[in-house]
């Protein structure tokens, strides 16, 4: 449903400026005065990202023992935190459009099904919910596979990325459904009218027309989202993924260093965290119209 | 006598507890330009959403172009035939004069892109606009985004247009450069339907004033003749508080 237009039009609003627009604000020529260059030009705080990166890199390099070391062990870890975000948050937008269109739709079982999803996923703490996922999933379909004789069901183990995933996705596509839904809602009633005036249906007026629109209005509270879970993938770590946190604990667990391996792992996620919020917050200025 | 283009029928509508219309009937022929006019609130709004089924009537019968849309089975086949002027214009936002014309010609009428162009172009010029293609509605002008927004229900090629109020949300000093594109417009023998309170431009184009109030059509006739002698009560009141401002 959110066929080829809807991401050509997501390409255009994060790509094209107006060109009225562009024209009517000449640079200012201020690129050799410290301090003083124009602000959509270079995002202030990232001074912030990059202490704390040289932070991260003088520890590493004045004392590479214990740090680089640490560093060396958690690598893996790190590319697991990365793609575990990454992969589940793609689902977790699908999930929360999906969720969002369910929450307004005139259908009464459709409109049932996302408010139910949405009202017990909400009231349940990620955590247990992971927990839920690894431990408790997979007892249900072995039973099932036991019950229909069904062997590749019945010796089921566990995937512990996988079902971190299912976990993620679950948990934050309701948050995400319920940020979509306002920011569908935000946007003029008189658009999906003049839309379906035109004689485009409901689903073309949503692909084009509104989704558009309200991609400007949930951008800032969608970043927001990413960056909570990304560091909420650290959680994880419980169910038996060995991400950036579980590869820290490891590390602790033989070398009984807490102070220097948990001072570089804040590090890190903060690292992370801070060029996302940049990047995020580049994207929000680039696409106006 | 040719059948009517639009076919109304003793058509009921609520709101809840709000008794909205009342048994309105209309016929409208082709060609004919209508002028709707009465107090707010009286439903004239309803009635225009009612003829392309933006609004659910919940009893009556409405056929537009032979086909009664509470059986329609595709009831986009009946609005594109149908196109609509909003008090608020309600252009696309995020798309330009120019893509706000091609989007339903493209995705509704199946154009080629060059055709697409070609007649947004031709109806933006038409419309007196063309230099502002390539502007986003955030940077037109009230007047200029209704005629656009005119534009953009042409170029679906409509068999009738439908405009609710299309310059009370303007300033005074814009409103004629909008009323010049709809008076044309008539000229052309397009069927058309128009909430407004313009006495100027129901003098000049209509070939019928109809005058509601409450959820009925309480008086109707050529405008000249309902304007300066009518006959209930309620449309004289009505008409002694508008031709005062
Ligand atoms: N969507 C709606 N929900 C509830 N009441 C409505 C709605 N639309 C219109 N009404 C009510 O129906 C009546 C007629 O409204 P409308 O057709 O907009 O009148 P007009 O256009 O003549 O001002 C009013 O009492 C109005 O409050
Ligand atoms: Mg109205």
């Amino acid at each position: 449903m959110p066929s080829d237009g809807f991401f050509r039009n997501l390409g255009r609003v994060f790509s094209k400026k107006p060109p009225d627009l562009a024209e009517q604000s000449p640079a200012p020529k201020l690129d050799f005065i410290l301090g003083a260059e124009p602000r959509e030009k270079l995002d202030p705080w990232w001074w912030l990202v990059a202490v704390v990166v040289l932070l991260a890199v003088l520890l590493m390099a004045i004392k590479p023992d214990p740090y680089w070391n640490i560093f060396l062990f958690v690598r893996d870890g790190l590319a697991i935190t990365v793609e575990l975000t990454a992969i589940s948050f793609v689902f977790i937008i699908i999930v929360g459009l999906f969720g969002g269109l369910g929450r307004i739709a005139k259908n009464p079982v459709i409109h049932f099904i996302a408010t139910i999803y949405v009202e017990v996923i909400r009231g349940v703490p990620l955590l247990v919910q992971l927990i839920w996922w690894y431990f408790a999933a997979p007892v249900i379909i072995q039973d099932i596979g036991n019950i229909i004789h069904f062997d590749a069901l019945a010796n089921y183990r566990a995937n512990p990325l996988f079902l971190a995933v299912v976990g993620l996705v679950i948990c934050y596509g309701a948050y995400m459904a319920e940020i979509f839904r306002a920011g569908i809602q935000s946007i003029s009633k008189g658009q999906m009218e003049a839309s379906r005036s035109l004689g485009m249906s409901y689903m073309q007026s949503m692909t084009y027309v509104v989704l558009p629109q309200a991609i400007r209005v949930v951008l800032p509270p969608v970043g927001n989202e990413f960056i909570m879970l990304l560091k909420d993938t650290s959680l994880v770590s419980v169910v038996a993924v060995a991400d950036l946190t579980r590869r820290g604990r490891e590390f602790m667990a033989a070398h009984f260093n807490p102070l220097e391996v948990w001072t570089l792992i804040a590090l890190i996620y903060l690292i992370l965290t801070l060029v996302s919020a940049r990047f995020i917050a580049w994207l929000e200025k680039k696409r106006k119209y | 006598m040719p059948e009517p283009i639009i076919h109304i029928e003793n058509v009921h509508k609520h709101f809840g507890r709000i008794h909205a219309l009342r048994g309105i009937s209309l016929d409208v022929k082709i060609g004919e330009v209508v002028v709707i006019l009465g107090p707010s609130g009286s439903g004239k709004s309803t009635l225009l959403r009612c003829i392309n089924h933006l609004e659910v009537y919940d009893h009556g019968t409405i056929t537009v172009d032979g086909t009664l849309l509470k059986t329609a089975k595709d009831i986009n086949v009946v609005r594109r035939e149908v196109g609509m002027v909003f008090q608020s214009f309600n252009l696309f936002a995020h798309l330009t004069a120019l893509e706000n014309l091609t989007l339903a010609q493209r995705k509704v009428r199946k154009r080629s892109k060059a055709e697409a162009h070609k007649v947004a172009m031709e109806l933006l010029e038409k419309v007196g606009i063309v230099e502002k293609a390539h502007a986003y509605p955030a940077q037109l002008s009230g007047g200029q985004q209704q005629r656009v927004a005119i534009a953009r229900a042409l170029a679906m090629n409509p068999k009738i247009m439908l405009f609710d109020e299309p310059t009370s949300a303007l300033d005074p000093e814009m409103i004629k450069e909008v009323l010049d594109v709809m008076l044309a417009l008539a000229k052309e023998g397009m069927t058309m339907v128009v909430v407004s309170h313009e006495m100027g431009f129901a003098r000049a184009a209509a070939s019928r004033a109809i005058f509601m109030d409450e959820g009925q059509i309480v008086e109707e006739g050529k405008p000249e003749k309902l304007f300066s002698s009518p006959t209930q009560e309620r449309t004289k009141l009505f008409l002694s508080k508008v031709l005062q401002i």
